[in-house]
């Protein structure tokens, strides 16, 4: 099911790539068709200045969507993350028990109780293991949580009659939690056949009580750390990859010799960005709502707003390095260094609650862990861009931060 | 003579404290194909590139067209074209957004076709940049570096690596830019090329200019030194022969 829903989303993109370029012929064609008498009046001022990073922009976003390698990374490799994290975490909500069962007794009671085993939807049980020792090796390889061992002996009667048996929960040691879990769970599925021979009044019971509200779920978690993995991937990896290319074939050197400054250039990469990374947060969003079934309890056009926030501020990074570095040689080790820790460390692969208290404390603070809260926060938690203030307003600093580095370090050769 | 549109004063540059330019003077006239010449390593480009802004000035003043090269930099930058020694362009970029793109870097909404139209290239206005042969994308350079219709125009040894036919409509193209008001500037290793090509030339080693004249005038002055050739001129060398042979008309 997951594999048609890459091949829709892939259809739908090249497809409309296709549309794209095609619309995009016709027009060149009119063009051409007015011929040289078609004079515009000249620009001045502010006006002449953002038509400069007008133009940079379209054409920069249209190389995006022309570049399949781009596209890949861009989009569909962050799309395999998702459906891989997202069928990880999806089927991980329920606790369960992978556990084998032995049985030794020919008595009815034993039977019995194999067949209520059965029925329990918290045991997985594995029917092709039936010796301890095969057990035993299985449970060495992390396979198996435990196995439940029925002695020959048991359900047979004794001198007054009743039918006795003890049961044996074979466990290894780095599993000892999940052993005494499993132990007391077969002592509920005995309770019945004890309960018919000894009858008792049970004076302290437990019984559940279902909340109306709905925690987060793992997939939430995974969700915004994806969505901040694609964020990073495009912002950071583009310009660290196409830059020092472009100061190879002394392509920006050419752009240095014409009047543009640094920041209609920087201007022009950011907002070309803002466009092509919220199309791929838009498949991510698309893909995980129709998979995932992901309940999206927020406003949209917030989302958009703090996506391309995201996506200036991170760009930010991207082209602080890609900027500053002379050739691939610099610009690799340096963003390796800088994306990877963040990458791990802002919670996109696993959420951040896992880690020790003093190190969520300080991985608060790098720039991608308020983007991925703050998605987070706006998508699942119902949240609004007011109420998320601290990550928005910890975005907008590292926005100064990064861009100011960008500037100064930023070499066109 | 005509008017000066490009003066240079002592002017010098060094790295390491090793002397690229040395106290180079000269007037560039309006109008003119101005060439410098000299081997690897003589300060051609270092010189070319304090003119274009694109180097600091150690010492000394250039001005172009009035404007101050060190002090006026982004207005400089307006009235000169610079075509580099290799061009080179984005990959999944179709030719007129080349141009477009260039024109839209001087803030400038320019008619494409025409720019495309006169160096030949025409037709392919949709193609991308990356299909294009070495002599197109010269080509294409030229009409990119020429869309902001600039006054002075730069080309760094602007034939390298080119076969003769394309050389050859190189030449055409940049007299065409000549005859449209345009002053050229060039550096080249090829004496063939600056003989028929500059109306002057500068020759250049270890950051001096060592001459500069007309080419006819540099021929006469050796000779009168007494110079002669110890073999006899031909009446046409192997160049001539492979164009007769192969013909003009442009390779792509």
């Amino acid at each position: 099911m997951a594999v048609d829903y890459i091949l829709i989303a892939a259809a739908v993109i090249v497809f409309s790539i296709r549309v794209y370029n095609k619309r995009f012929k016709n027009k060149t064609k009119q063009v051409k068709a007015k011929g040289p008498s078609q004079n515009k009046p000249p620009l001045t001022g502010w006006k002449q200045k953002l038509y400069t990073v007008g133009v940079f922009t379209k054409l920069s976003t249209k190389r995006f969507f022309r570049d399949r390698l781009a596209l890949f990374f861009g989009i569909l490799f962050p799309l395999i993350f998702l459906f891989v994290f997202g069928s990880l975490t999806a089927s991980n909500n329920k606790v369960s028990f992978s556990i084998a069962i032995i049985n030794q007794s020919k008595t009815s009671y034993a039977n019995e109780l194999v067949k209520s085993i059965e029925s329990n939807k918290t045991y997985k049980i594995n029917h092709s293991i039936n010796s301890i020792s095969v057990a035993e090796s299985t449970m060495d390889k992390n396979q198996l949580d435990g196995a439940i061992v029925i002695p020959s002996s048991f359900g047979q009667t004794n001198k007054n009659g009743q039918p006795t048996g003890t049961l044996q929960v074979v466990y290894t040691e780095n599993e000892q939690s999940a052993g005494q879990t499993l132990t007391s769970l077969l002592q509920s599925n005995l309770e019945p056949f004890n309960a018919h021979f000894v009858p008792v009044v049970i004076p302290f019971k437990a019984i559940g009580h279902q909340l109306s509200q709905k925690s987060l779920t793992n997939f939430d978690y995974t969700f915004s750390g994806l969505l901040g993995f694609t964020i990073a991937g495009i912002g950071i990896f583009g310009p660290v990859n196409v830059f020092p290319e472009l100061k190879k074939q002394g392509i920006l050197r050419r752009l240095h010799t014409t009047p543009i400054r640094v920041w209609q250039y920087f201007m022009a990469t950011m907002f070309s960005q803002a466009i092509t990374g919220s199309v791929a947060v838009l498949v991510q969003f698309i893909v995980a709502v129709a998979v995932f079934n992901l309940k999206i309890d927020g406003n949209y056009f917030e989302i958009l707003l703090f996506v391309i926030l995201s996506i200036f501020m991170i760009l930010g990074i991207g082209l602080a390095i890609g900027g500053w570095a002379k050739n691939e040689r610099q610009a690799a080790p340096l963003s390796n260094i800088i994306v990877f820790p963040m990458l791990f460390l802002s919670g996109t692969f696993f959420p951040r609650y896992l880690m020790p208290e003093w190190l969520q404390k300080v991985t608060n603070y790098l720039p991608l862990t308020p983007v991925i809260d703050g998605l987070r926060m706006l998508t699942t938690e119902g949240k609004s861009l007011v109420q998320i203030g601290p990550q928005v307003g910890l975005v907008a600093l590292w926005l100064v931060v990064v861009y100011v580095i960008a500037f100064r370090v930023f070499k066109w050769e | 003579m005509a008017d000066v549109i490009l003066k240079v004063r002592s002017l010098s540059k060094s790295y390491d404290g090793k002397p690229a330019v040395d106290d180079i003077s000269f007037d560039v006239y309006k109008n003119e194909i101005f060439g410098i010449l000299g081997p690897n390593g003589a300060g051609k480009t270092t010189t070319l590139e304090m003119i274009e802004t694109m180097r600091s000035i150690d010492k000394g003043k250039i001005v172009i067209a009035g404007l101050d090269v060190a002090t006026q930099p982004q207005e400089v930058k307006r009235i000169i074209g610079v075509q580099p020694q290799s061009p080179a362009f984005q990959d999944k970029q179709k030719l007129f957004e080349i141009i477009e793109m260039f024109a839209a870097a001087y803030g400038e909404r320019t008619n494409v076709q025409t720019f495309l139209d006169e160096v030949q290239l025409g037709e392919k206005a949709n193609s991308y940049a990356e299909q294009l042969s070495g002599g197109q994308r010269q080509r294409l350079s030229i009409a990119a570096a020429l869309v902001h219709s600039p006054k002075v125009f730069f080309l760094d040894e602007p034939t390298t690596g080119l076969d003769p036919q394309a050389r050859r409509n190189l030449w055409d193209l940049v007299r065409m830019v000549r005859d449209r008001g345009v002053t050229v500037i060039l550096t080249t290793h090829y004496l063939d090329e600056a003989e028929l090509l500059c109306n002057r030339v500068a020759i250049m080693d270890d950051g001096k200019i060592i001459a500069l004249d007309t080419p006819r005038n540099l021929i006469k002055q050796l000779l009168s030194r007494g110079f002669k050739k110890t073999q006899r001129v031909e009446q046409a060398n192997l160049d001539d022969v492979f164009i007769d042979l192969t013909g003009k008309a442009l390779r792509d």
